[in-house]
């Protein structure tokens, strides 16, 4: 199982992020000075590390602005996870320890069931890409947040902004 | 594959009334005592009782949604007018009134209406066009994303689904949401904030509109507390249709195709959820996800098949999914379903869950035998999946099994002509209406009346959304609804028009659309709002060059729970005006479609929306090459307002700015209005119109400074020149001088603001003789928007830009 995570490229703006951070000030949260917005695949199925980093070099990223980088998730859990390859330059990397009071992270993930026409379309990308493997696809959102923030306000922001806990949920770290 | 086969049978034989009630809350089917009632005498009759997958079918197609009960049910209806008291009963309030005055009016180019699932009016000698509008409210209030991309989704497959397929030319969406700027601590729990559900609504509209290649070319938007907790996503396709396949007719034996997307568990129950209150405990599984890449496949290779003679009928799995959609082809003849061949996304689902789903991107289609291969192949070769599920009979019969086991096996005509007709009572008083304390104001507080009306959420720019859609995909959108001389400066159009010209070859004609909603009208007289929504609709198509003698209508009523008779009472009179103002501008309604039940709980006390009729127009103009847009067009032109000012500011923005609580509602006085639009079309079509405006919202003072701004003009304005006249208060004629902050923000119907070049008056007051119009001002060089009385000595005086920025600035994320 692999995760393949997709970062703009420093110097590229990137339009969700800067929208996530207004809407968050919107509500009256001041603290939180930037953010960073990824998206997440999970890819499930007997793909190779090799197949794993074309799917994400040729069909989830741009290679003008975007990097990837792609993590083997051992025994299926994320407690586990090993990057196994990557366009990232390490400045390109969020390197913030987890412990740092002043950075957060929030991932949304569709609920079990729930329709992800996104992941329906990767499915058949792949096998259009000539990897044709039977895989499972669930497509997630990581929101990088900088900045002191509390955990009931970083619930807040992840279920009043981020996620609608009705069809998704979410993860705080 | 493999499927666990989970068909339980319902005990209902042997239950109480009480009994009934509980299964049927339990089970969310929506149905009342005597429905149950009547469904445990059919079981009765059959010695049995029900398999979970018959009652649930039951449940879905006598739904609220699907069967429109409150408006096709005995209604008994009393109106109290000045102390007046009358008495009516209605065996089908829709046929006898919005549905008769179509019937009377009996146009001979209404193609098809009221029958299928949407109204078909002619194009021309060859091909028709087709115009619906649904509503999806409570899945857009639980998730505003996926509500209303399945929203403007489910219409589109309405298009599709009319005749033998007609083919989508343009989207309208039109939304009421509460106030974004609403503390999120006043939030009630489980209710997204309306800024989140308005980005999320606009989202989906957008992402599904623009990827099926469809352009949202005309909408409008409502802001009101009353709709934070439920709001309205009205979402209409317009599209053209060959009138050969405009019929369609099942015959026993045709295959039952299903063609698009595969079946899973979502929007269970999104047919009976519709008629149920919202709360937070509001179900995950209502909620449908859309795919407009899979639609997109299915537009496309249908309508070859259609080309191609390949099927007889077809109709969009909808609301109760293949339930509704199988039923209703099969009403007249019978139907045979093997479940387990219906494709899925997952395994585990039961019986009556594959049959309700209403997964979204399904068709259902009924094909000859003979043309089974070939129609598949039409699919295939484009990755769409087509699965042949049954057959039609002529057993009067739904059949539907699993695993080769009977798990349904009911009488079509006890589905679709057994439920039993509902009778509700409604009652309507009519509240008095008096003219406010004459509004004096001087001219700075004018000036800043006219600024904060510009800026008020039902008047200021939708700019934030109108650029999200795309509304030139198609190429053929010749009128768009931002109009001006730049990108920095933009207007608000009345209506769109499509030139259909990739599809009709060497045709001139246009098609254009255009709507009408007052919702804060109906909080004082549902009767004049829903007069005044039809007008609004007629005044915005013809200002752009529409021939009135053309145009048809849609409504859609989204009102509270019509059990609660004052809210019933308030739909049946704004039913009336559909009647009357139909008939007295000879238009006829074409389609529509009601929402019920739009009432939301907060701590165990129910609320209701403010009622709300949209109004959609769609007509056919002969020649494309006269259309109007609004922005005035040269310096020196003549500015004229067509018809008469009235002093009506019940219900108006401004008197919701200034806090005046009376107010007389603007009226509709159809003869003069008529008049008014016959005119304006003789006049476009001669060329003598430089630009038309409607005034609406916000009156004479916001429709001036909209042309002058979108132009990026100045306009001199002479108050004393607008022509007024009396109001009515019951059948009494009021006539009171008017005061110049009256003229300008009243917001009586049937006026125009339209620029004339000077060499043109004279031919231009030949055609308006007779009517009620005057010369107010000219188009100026000085970029300044003057509005002045002499007689009180007040004068208004803006820089354009000034004003633009009030109207730009509000929804600017």
């Amino acid at each position: 199982m692999f995760k393949i995570e997709i970062l703009t490229k420093k110097g590229f703006k990137n339009p969700r992020s800067e929208h996530v951070l207004s809407d968050i000030c919107g509500i009256g949260v001041k603290d939180v000075t930037k953010v960073e917005y990824s998206p997440l695949y999970i890819i499930d199925g007997g793909i190779s590390s090799v197949e794993a980093e074309t799917i994400a070099c040729e069909l989830l990223s741009d290679r003008i602005t975007e990097n990837y980088i792609v993590y083997l998730m051992q025994s299926g859990t994320e407690r586990y996870c090993k990057v196994v390859s990557k366009s990232a330059t390490e400045g390109d990397f969020v390197s913030v320890p987890s412990s740092d009071p002043n950075f957060s992270v929030i991932e949304v993930w569709y609920k079990k069931g729930v329709t992800d026409t996104v992941s329906e379309s990767l499915v058949k990308a792949v096998k259009d890409l000539g990897i044709v493997k039977e895989i499972k696809v669930n497509t997630g959102h990581k929101y990088c947040l900088y900045g002191g923030v509390s955990r009931t306000i970083l619930n807040i922001i992840a279920t009043k902004l981020l996620a609608n806990t009705l069809i998704q949920e979410c993860k705080i770290r | 594959m493999k499927y666990t086969a989970d068909c339980k049978v319902i005990e209902v034989l042997n239950l109480s009334d009480e009994q009934l009630i509980e299964l049927s809350k339990k089970n969310v089917l929506s149905l009342s005592l005597e429905e149950m009632k009547a469904v445990q005498s059919y079981f009765k009759k059959l010695k049995r009782n029900p398999s979970d997958v018959e009652i649930e079918t039951i449940a879905q197609t006598w739904s609220e949604h699907c069967k429109h009960k409150t408006l096709t049910g005995i209604i008994e209806y009393t109106e109290e007018r000045e102390g007046e008291k009358t008495k009516k009963t209605y065996n089908n309030l829709l046929k006898e009134t919005i549905f008769k005055a179509t019937v009377e009016l009996n146009k001979k180019w209404c193609l098809s209406v009221f029958k299928d699932n949407a109204g078909i009016i002619e194009f021309d000698l060859e091909n028709g066009v087709a115009f619906k509008v649904e509503t999806h409210n409570h899945p857009s209030a639980l998730e505003p994303y996926g509500g209303s991309a399945t929203g403007i989704g489910g219409v589109i497959r309405d298009i599709l689904g009319v005749g033998l397929g007609a083919k989508p030319l343009a989207n309208t969406d039109v939304f009421c949401f509460g106030d974004f700027g609403i503390e999120a601590s006043k939030i009630p729990e489980g209710v997204h904030h309306p800024k989140r559900i308005m980005k999320g609504v606009v989202s989906g509209v957008r992402d599904y509109g623009n990827r099926m290649g469809i352009p949202t070319v005309n909408g409008a938007i409502c802001f009101d507390d009353g709709y934070t907790a439920n709001p309205l996503v009205y979402c209409g396709t317009m599209g053209i249709i060959p009138k050969d396949k405009i019929y369609k007719e099942v015959k026993p034996g045709d295959l039952i195709l299903v063609v698009g997307g595969k079946t899973g568990r979502d929007g269970i129950h999104g047919a009976t959820f519709s008629s149920v209150e919202l709360d937070k405990e509001s179900d995950v599984s209502a909620v449908q996800i859309g795919n407009p890449i899979i639609e997109k496949k299915v537009l496309d290779t249908m309508i070859k098949a259609r080309d191609l003679n390949l099927y007889r009928a077809v109709t969009d799995c909808g609301a109760g999914g293949l339930s509704s959609a199988v039923g209703e082809l099969g009403s007249k003849t019978g139907a045979v379903v093997y479940l387990d061949k219906v494709p899925l996304k997952y395994d585990g689902l039961r019986p009556w869950e594959i049959w309700i789903s209403e997964a979204q991107e399904r068709m259902v289609f009924a094909v000859p035998p003979e043309h089974k291969e070939e129609i598949i192949e039409v699919f295939e070769k484009e990755n769409v999946e087509a699965v042949c599920i049954g057959e039609f009979t002529n057993e009067g019969k739904l059949t539907l099994l699993y695993n080769g086991e009977v798990v349904t096996s009911v009488d079509m005509e006890f589905l679709h002509e057994g439920v039993p007709k509902p009778v509700k009572r409604a009652v309507y008083k009519m509240k008095e209406e008096k003219i406010q304390e004459p509004v004096k104001m001087n001219s700075s507080e004018i000036s800043i009346s006219l600024k904060a009306l510009l800026a008020d959420l039902n008047v200021c720019s939708r700019e934030w959304i109108v650029r999200q859609y795309d509304h030139e995909v198609q190429g053929q959108t010749i009128i768009k609804p931002l109009q001006g001389n730049n990108i920095e400066i933009s207007g608000p159009g009345d209506a769109a028009v499509i030139f259909p010209y990739t599809v009709v070859k060497d045709t001139k004609r246009g098609i254009v659309l255009s709507n009408g909603l007052n919702p804060q009208y109906g909080k004082i007289n549902p009767y004049k709002m829903a007069a005044s929504a039809i007008e609004e609709a007629l005044r915005n198509a013809v200002a752009v060059g529409a021939d009135i003698r053309r145009i048809s209508l849609l409504d859609n009523f989204c009102w509270g729970n019509p059990n609660d008779p004052e809210i019933l009472g308030s739909l049946v009179c704004a039913a009336k005006a559909c009647y009357k103002i139909s008939k007295a501008f000879d238009i006829p309604f074409i389609s529509g479609k009601d929402s019920l039940h739009n009432e939301y709980s907060i701590d165990g006390k129910k609320y209701s929306i403010p009622s709300a009729l949209l109004i959609s127009a769609m007509g056919v103009i002969e020649n494309v090459e006269n259309t109007i847009t609004m922005p005035l067009k040269n310096d020196g032109n003549k500015i004229f307002v067509l018809g008469l000012t009235r002093n009506e500011l019940g219900g108006s923005v401004f008197a919701k700015i200034k806090n005046i609580c009376s107010g007389i509602v603007p009226d509709v006085y159809p003869k003069e209005s008529k008049n008014v639009m016959e005119k304006i079309y003789q006049a476009v079509s001669e060329n003598l119109i430089e630009s038309c405006h409607d005034c609406s919202e916000g009156g004479i003072a916001v429709a001036v400074s909209e042309m002058a701004f979108s132009a990026g003009k100045g306009v001199k304005i002479d108050i004393d020149a607008v022509k007024t006249s009396y109001v009515l208060k019951g059948k009494e004629e009021i006539r009171e001088e008017m005061t110049p902050a009256e003229i300008l923000f009243s917001e009586s119907n049937g006026r125009f603001v339209v620029e004339v070049k000077s060499d043109n008056e004279e031919k231009f007051g030949k055609i308006f003789k007779g009517t009620a119009f005057s010369e107010i001002g000219c188009v100026s060089n000085d970029k300044e928007v003057i509005f002045e009385s002499k007689k009180n000595k007040v004068k208004i005086q803006e820089d354009f830009k000034v004003l633009l920025n009030s109207w730009r600035s509000t929804i600017n994320w």
